[in-house]
């Protein structure tokens, strides 16, 4: 957003480096042709990520990624995110053309690093054949939502439902349950809603089709729009939702990312999350981009958090391993137990039913995508006063 | 106010006065001006009118004003303004009344305890509403737990929360144009009307009400383009259907070029308007009747006990108001999981710990570059204020008419203009304006240039120009006279002029938010990424900070400006 300008300026000494460089190889490679390449080191000590995973998460990533190199490599990594929103964060990689002033993408979801694969601005995923194959290729019924790309391009490094939340205290003043995703419409929760418009959120636009997917365009819409009669607020960003509910002034959040929510559950407040039927669960992909200015770095991120260790980290902040090896266990106390109550019990998606009929290949499309937003905007949006009288 | 040459020296032409020195430093100016002001206005046009592939066209605007939503946040900005100029009047004319022409216990201190909620920076002021008022806020939880209230009564959530945020932030901007303007009506003008039998509604009809009219129309300006221009504040109570919102969101979003189009035509629309409404307002606002320091006695009518009683529980009344967001701001970040009760049961340091140990960019970089564009706003301010107190050289009503300009302009529109302006890379290094720090300082200074020359140009009105005069009978030369006769009179001013820059600058967001350079966030950017990632208490925590700054600020200008209510307010 305000950070557009983030990706030309990152780091302009790298781009100041990177002329020299130009001009230091071409000068070596004329004398010395093909020697230089013997001098690689086994890591560079820079590492740029570019993610729409919020800082909740990338910061402990990063910085035990950080830890791990310093043990292994005894390399001082110096890293840093650039923090976009997906579709900016999208943009942002195609506008640089094939030459990133990041090494990782990271989050968002998989059409779009197909996408990105497609216009050849992707580097193949190179990690352990046999932890690429522990990853299972699908999860849900009846549609399977890809965990990794079949071509190798990318991979899913976690679980993370989009769900409802709730305010306990609130909700049980309302007289209200929340279980499935028709207790939203119970006109006990008149304006008790906080959710996120789809048009700016992708968490909200993906739980859109996934409405529109269970009860097709119209009867989807319909639904919808009562969803829109009980919502109290449209906030200007995702991570708004969990906060207002957080604080009580709105009792119940929708399409809401669960590891948002729990960063307030360990920010000291009292949140639930429900996961409801087909919701949505994002595996977060994760790609190295072509001609990634430290590549080496960023093959090792990815090997990194598909290890016990980084799935641990996702685990302790209200995210799902991956694979069915790792539970959300731990002391009692501990993050990783106050996650599992959070969920109401959850401990991995492998041991639940997790249905889906999101269709990567219907939601997917870029015209898919303005159409709902659109249809959003003309009948919701600039209704929505007429919509909350009824 | 006229200054009259007591002493009659033939006055040489301009230009054989000049140095060559002087040429250049007055070309300087003009260039500050054309390439950080001019310039970006005039790209923002040119975007505005021409399509992505540069071809002209008016067909963006097309869209705008055949939309219905569009028009319809157009409508509702319009209204906001309205409404806020409306509400502020009524209670900023009714302090400024009450501070200047009756006496009463605590008229000092209410006369300072009233420009305090100014200082608000912008986004904590409404967190810190919602959390005494909204709907999970302190005054719903008592209404709730101790008098049986059913449903929360909605103080927040829509356009009259916005309207309720603004008027309490924004009537000092009222009383300070007010008292500012009375300030300059001579009682012998009241005691004139008086003797020809004209009295009461008749006497303010007839005198007070036309004299005090320019301050008032300048300060009723400064309060509806503010309101035209906030769109953090509907942001937090979930408002976006105004013209300001819908810029700041589409340009935020440069996925769908079409709707960044649409931003960058809002914004052009918003400058647009705001050279409107100042054109419409020119005939009373011009920074030169930004008058003085100086204000003629006024005799103040002592209260009856009944009247004073009456005028205390007033403007007890509103400042309880006005105050409602630093109490809440100062329990949530302190406060630990505060939620449903009336106030925080765990109480922390974290927040601060965090925000300013852990991180103490945002406050260095705040104060670095607040201060850097203190003195960008010296350096062309002070020349620009003596160009136009005291000399006839050509382009100083432009000057004058630019500078007043800026205060007019919306924040977001010089921000977004910025961004068109200056986003090519310069020759030979990779990197654009946009992306160095030193942009932030430059649009601060720029944004804050006005303050600056006023305080300066008011203080040099009251330095008679016979004491310049003498030092150049003796063979000053104009550079020597200004420092060593005309500086030590002034710098005063200028101090307060640079300080209430200062606290201005501090308190900057529209812009800066587009502007921010990567690693380089201030206080207000700060507060903005706190809570838009979530991190709310940190946010209270930072604004708590900004809000300490800028209070001890405002205690220095008005120690320095002493009961003149900060002087060079208005």
């Amino acid at each position: 957003m305000f950070k557009m300008f983030k990706a030309a300026t990152i780091n302009k000494e790298v781009d100041i480096m990177k002329r020299f460089a130009v001009v230091i190889a071409l000068t070596v490679m004329g004398f010395f042709c093909l020697t230089g390449i013997s001098f690689a080191q086994a890591i560079e000590n820079e590492f740029y990520l570019i993610t729409p995973v919020s800082k909740d998460v990338h910061d402990p990533a990063l910085k035990a990624f950080a830890d791990f190199v310093k043990k292994k490599y005894n390399v001082d990594l110096k890293t840093s995110a650039m923090p976009q929103g997906t579709p900016v964060a999208y943009g942002q990689i195609v506008e640089w053309k094939g030459k990133p002033q990041a090494d990782v993408f990271w989050g968002g979801e998989g059409t779009l690093f197909d996408l990105l694969a497609d216009q050849g601005l992707l580097d193949k995923v190179t990690i352990p054949k046999a932890m690429w194959d522990e990853i299972p290729a699908t999860i849900g019924k009846p549609v399977g939502l890809p965990l990794k790309d079949a071509k190798g391009y990318w991979v899913g490094t976690m679980l993370e439902p989009y769900g409802l939340i709730y305010q306990p205290k609130l909700l049980k003043r309302l007289g209200v349950e929340i279980k499935d995703w028709n207790d939203l419409l119970n006109p006990k929760l008149k304006g008790q809603i906080a959710q996120c418009t789809p048009d700016r959120s992708s968490s909200s636009h993906a739980s859109y089709e996934v409405i529109l997917a269970m009860y097709g365009w119209e009867k989807g819409w319909d639904w919808l729009t009562k969803l829109a009669a009980n919502t109290g607020i449209f906030t200007a960003r995702s991570r708004d939702v969990p906060s207002v509910v957080a604080k009580g002034e709105f009792a119940v959040g929708v399409a809401v990312p669960s590891y948002m929510a729990f960063a307030e559950v360990l920010g000291g407040y009292d949140l639930m999350f429900v996961y409801p039927k087909n919701a949505y669960v994002t595996p977060e992909p994760m790609a190295v981009l072509k001609g990634a200015p430290h590549p080496k770095a960023a093959h090792a991120f990815i090997e990194f958090l598909l290890t016990e260790e980084g799935q641990r980290i996702f685990m302790s902040r209200g995210l799902y391993p991956i694979t069915s090896k790792y539970k959300v266990q731990g002391a009692a106390g501990s993050d990783a137990e106050k996650a599992v109550q959070f969920t109401a019990g959850i401990r991995s998606f492998y041991d639940i039913q997790v249905g889906n009929i999101y269709d990567p290949d219907v939601a997917g499309e870029k015209k898919r995508n303005e159409e709902v937003n659109s249809y959003f905007r003309k009948e919701i949006a600039e209704k929505y006063k007429e919509i909350i009288k009824k | 106010m006229e200054i009259k040459n007591t002493v009659a020296l033939p006055k040489p032409s301009v230009w054989s006065e000049m140095k060559i020195s002087g040429v250049l430093g007055y070309a300087a100016i003009w260039a500050f001006f054309i390439i950080f002001l001019i310039y970006p206005l005039i790209r923002l046009f040119y975007d505005s009118f021409t399509t992505e592939a540069g071809v002209f066209t008016i067909s963006n605007f097309q869209d705008f004003f055949t939309d219905a939503f569009y028009l319809k946040t157009l409508i509702n900005s319009l209204i906001l303004g309205v409404a806020t100029v409306i509400t502020t009047s009524i209670i900023g004319i009714a302090i400024a009344f009450l501070l200047l022409r009756y006496d009463f216990p605590g008229r000092g201190l209410f006369s300072y305890l009233t420009i305090i909620p100014m200082i608000m920076p912008p986004l904590v002021g409404v967190m810190g509403f919602v959390f005494i008022l909204g709907r999970a806020g302190t005054v719903n939880i008592i209404l709730q737990d101790y008098f049986g209230l059913q449903h929360p009564i909605n103080f927040m959530y829509g356009l009259h929360g916005v309207l309720l945020v603004e008027t309490l932030h924004l009537f000092p901007l009222m009383t300070l144009s007010i008292v500012d303007a009375m300030g300059k009506i001579s009682p012998s003008l009241d005691e004139a009307a008086e003797s020809v039998g004209s009295r009461g509604i008749r006497k303010f009809w007839d005198i007070t009400f036309p004299l005090t009219t320019p301050g008032y129309v300048s300060g009723a300006l400064l309060v509806f383009i503010w309101t035209f221009a906030d769109f953090a504040t509907p942001m937090v109570v979930g408002i976006s259907d105004l013209l300001a919102s819908q810029a700041y969101l589409n340009i935020v979003q440069f996925v769908d070029r079409r709707l960044f189009k649409m931003g960058i035509v809002i914004s052009a629309i918003m400058v647009i308007l705001a050279i409107l409404f100042l054109i419409i307002a020119k005939k009373y606002v011009s920074i030169k009747d930004y008058s003085s320091l100086s204000y003629s006695v006024i005799e103040r009518k002592k209260l009856s006990p009944p009247a004073q009683a009456g005028a205390i529980a007033f403007l007890i009344s509103i400042l309880i108001l006005a105050f409602i967001p630093y109490l809440g701001l100062a329990l949530d970040s302190f406060g630990k999981g505060w939620a449903l009760t009336p106030i925080p049961v765990k109480y922390t340091l974290q927040y601060f710990e965090r925000v300013a140990i852990e991180t103490p960019k945002f406050i260095i970089n705040s104060l670095l570059y607040s201060g850097i564009s203190v003195v960008i706003c010296i350096a062309v301010g002070v020349p620009v204020a003596w160009v136009m107190s005291r000399t006839k050289l050509p382009g100083r009503g432009v000057l004058d008419s630019l500078t007043t300009l800026i205060l007019a302009l919306p924040g977001t529109g010089i921000g977004i203009a910025y961004m068109r302006a200056f986003r090519d890379p310069f020759p030979f290094m990779g990197t654009a304006l946009i992306g160095m720090w030193i942009i932030i300082p430059i649009v601060l200074a720029v944004r804050r240039l006005p303050y600056t020359v006023r305080g300066t140009f008011a203080s040099l009105l009251i330095v008679h120009r016979s004491f310049e005069e003498a030092a150049e009978s003796v063979g000053a030369t104009k550079t020597m006279t200004f420092k060593d006769v005309t500086l030590p009179l002034i710098w005063k001013g200028v101090l307060v002029g640079s300080l209430y820059s200062f606290i201005l600058a501090l308190q900057e967001q529209s812009a800066t938010l587009l502007l921010v350079v990567p690693g380089h966030e201030m206080m207000t950017v700060g507060i903005f990424n706190f809570y838009i990632g979530g991190s709310v208490n940190e946010a209270a925590a930072l604004g708590f900070i900004l809000l300490i700054l800028g209070a001890a600020c405002l205690f220095i200008i008005n120690r320095m400006a002493g009961s003149k209510m900060g002087g060079v307010f208005g």
